[in-house]
């Protein structure tokens, strides 16, 4: 049913073909399409879809959480939005290294200490996860709401304009993000990276824990496993996955605003999942940057009926295709591979 | 002294409000267990209707009733097309209305247009109670919201159907055997959830500028007025949730702005989630 069972149900001998219709495998074929991407096209399409990239980051932690851990969460671009102010905040202040890492790195902590915070304090109390829908909902009003009151540092409504950073390698080389390029090829492996290294997370040991907490909390429980510290680390992972994304975000897009962490945003996260495939990283990840593209693109043409459609195709994925697009894929690939194996 | 009055004053009728809003979240969640996220949109909706039938020349009581029914029509569209099917699965039936309320919100945007609607205020004029002055329509749909709670209170523990629901929520397997149609009352209390937020959505209208996103403000809001008063509390549930949720709110409005008031009290009632999360009237 999932990418994760493929998985482990992979033919021992691995062949060229098994390992291109396996989720690395397209996962390779798509990083790859995308770094090749520039020199093809130029112009605005390099320019929007780094943004898109980030997205698709955040996609994942949200994936993360609701594919292999059972727990959605409808607050996601809260952390997202958290992590461009800290950029912003970062780089007004006048620092001895670069702003940039700082606000980087800071984002990373922002993030990932507050998620675990807010985790720790619902998981361990067994708040059930409807409710913790209900308090991500909020917690993302809240963050909309404070960043509005709060304009003497946020700017309030007018947002807050944030400069392309400069990645710099001690005093010897400075690139400036400023064009599109550059910028482009400095977020694909961020993308790339992010992408790997939270495969690599699900396909650990630890991975397996979040699974079986996902299939059954009470017999992991019994288990001796401890839940809720296993999800408030997987909360706290997915975000600062997204507040790291977000500060990335906002350093390439030059512009942060309340709504970014508004209801709407977080709940448009949800959408994408649900339409890429929720328990495959590669179909959130996929289901972001397609989403949003596709959301962009049918905007600038008809925009009230594309959102009417979106949500359309929301109700028909969580009625009758509840694995999403890759949940399809993996599904052809499965029919593929038995037919090989006993025509 | 007057400003002691006026500020209970105040968080009397925003309690009551409030209680109105949330009253048919808590009919459907407390009820029948589906978390309803598309109780903004039917807010909203019913906001809506009431502004289009005012402005065709129907009476304000008339066009709010017939939002009323509209709702409820929509809800039962809703109910038997999407929502019967997924009772089993409430993490499901989140999503699902949350769906609904992207789409419905879309509708309304391409029906009526994202503009700011007024509905005309059928009673200005203002109450003059001694020291403070009540206006006179909010004063009203306070009125208007305890009748309606002491009305449900009635149909409850006064009548056979009163019964039958109340053997639904006790104990659903039961209430089968002995020869409820369960899909029917699910049906009806779903339907009547969406009417009585059609009916609170008609009413608030006049109270403020009628958007496509006014039921958000108060789908997180109800949440926690019926969380915190207790799922299924039906009516002193609510009542204690709506005094909790909307005195905070007057009580920290007073010292901070509006807004930062609401993420304050938010952040009050996730602890109370946390802590108490069957509500505060139960011990356990």
């Amino acid at each position: 049913m999932t990418a994760l069972a493929d998985a482990g149900r992979a033919p021992p001998r691995r062949s060229l073909s098994t390992f291109a219709l396996s989720e690395n495998g397209i996962a390779v074929a798509v990083l790859a399409v995308f770094a090749v991407l520039p020199l093809v096209i130029s112009g605005y399409p390099i320019y929007i879809l780094p943004q898109y990239m980030l997205f698709g980051v955040m996609a994942m932690s949200l994936g993360l959480l609701w594919g292999f851990v059972g727990i959605l969460s409808f607050g996601q671009a809260a952390f997202f939005a958290l992590g461009a102010y800290t950029i912003g905040l970062a780089m007004q202040s006048d620092l001895g290294v670069n702003p940039a890492y700082v606000g980087l790195l800071l984002s990373l902590v922002v993030g990932g200490v507050l998620a675990a915070l807010a985790g720790y304090f619902l998981f361990s109390a067994g708040v059930r996860p409807t409710y913790f829908v209900l308090v991500t909902l909020a917690l993302s009003i809240m963050v909309e709401q404070i960043a509005v009151s709060q304009s003497e540092i946020t700017g309030g409504w007018n947002g807050m304009f944030i400069d392309r950073m400069t990645v710099t390698v001690g005093p010897w080389i400075a690139v400036s993000l400023s064009a599109d390029l550059p910028a482009y090829y400095s977020v694909l492996p961020v993308v790339a990276l992010s992408y790997a290294l939270l495969r690599w997370l699900v396909s650990a040991r630890f991975g397996k824990i979040l699974v079986g907490i996902r299939e059954n909390e009470d017999r992991m429980a019994a288990l001796g496993f401890d839940v809720s510290m296993y999800k408030t680390i997987a909360f706290a992972i997915s975000g600062a996955v997204a507040c790291f994304a977000g500060a990335l975000y906002g350093t390439q897009a030059n512009f942060v605003a309340p709504s970014l962490g508004g209801v709407l945003f977080s709940t448009e996260v949800v959408v994408w999942v649900a339409i890429g495939g929720r328990s495959s990283l590669l179909g959130a990840l996929l289901g972001g940057v397609l989403v949003a593209s596709l959301s962009n693109y049918l905007s600038a043409i008809t925009p009230e009926y594309w959102q009417l459609v979106q949500g359309l195709i929301f109700i028909l994925v969580i009625m009758f295709f509840k694995g999403g697009l890759a949940g399809a894929v993996a599904g052809l690939g499965r029919r593929g591979w038995r037919r090989q194996v006993a025509p | 002294m007057a400003t002691t009055l006026s500020v209970i004053l105040d968080a009397t009728l925003i309690t009551l409000v409030l209680a109105l809003a949330a009253f048919g979240l808590a009919i459907i969640y407390g009820l029948i267990g589906v978390i309803n996220m598309g109780h903004g949109a039917f807010l909203t909706l019913g906001a809506y209707l009431t502004w289009a039938t005012t402005h065709a020349g129907v009476p304000f009581v008339a066009a709010v009733l017939l939002a009323a029914v509209g709702v409820g029509v929509v809800g039962l569209v809703l109910e038997h097309l999407i929502i019967r099917h997924f009772y089993d699965r409430p993490f499901d039936t989140l999503l699902l209305t949350w769906a609904f309320f992207l789409v419905m919100t879309e509708l309304i945007k391409i029906v009526f247009g994202t503009d700011f609607r007024n509905v005309v205020n059928p009673l200005p004029g203002a109450l003059d109670l001694g020291p403070v002055k009540v206006p006179v329509y909010r004063a009203t749909i306070a009125l208007v919201a305890i009748l309606l709670i002491v009305a449900t209170a009635l149909v409850f523990y006064r009548t056979t159907l009163g019964i039958k629901i109340r053997a639904l929520i006790q104990n659903r397997e039961v209430a089968s055997l002995l020869g409820l149609d369960i899909a029917r009352m699910y049906k009806m209390v779903f339907v009547v959830g969406a009417a009585t937020a059609g009916l609170a959505g008609g009413l608030i209208s006049p109270m403020l500028s009628v958007d496509p996103y006014i039921g958000n403000i108060f789908l997180v809001r109800s949440f926690f007025v019926v969380i915190v008063g207790g799922v299924g509390q039906l009516l002193g549930g609510t009542v204690i949730g709506s005094f909790f949720i909307g005195g905070l709110e007057t009580i920290f409005s007073l010292v901070s702005k509006q807004v930062f008031a609401q993420a304050v009290v938010f952040a009050i009632a996730i602890v109370i989630l946390r802590f108490r999360p069957s509500g505060l009237l139960r011990h356990r």
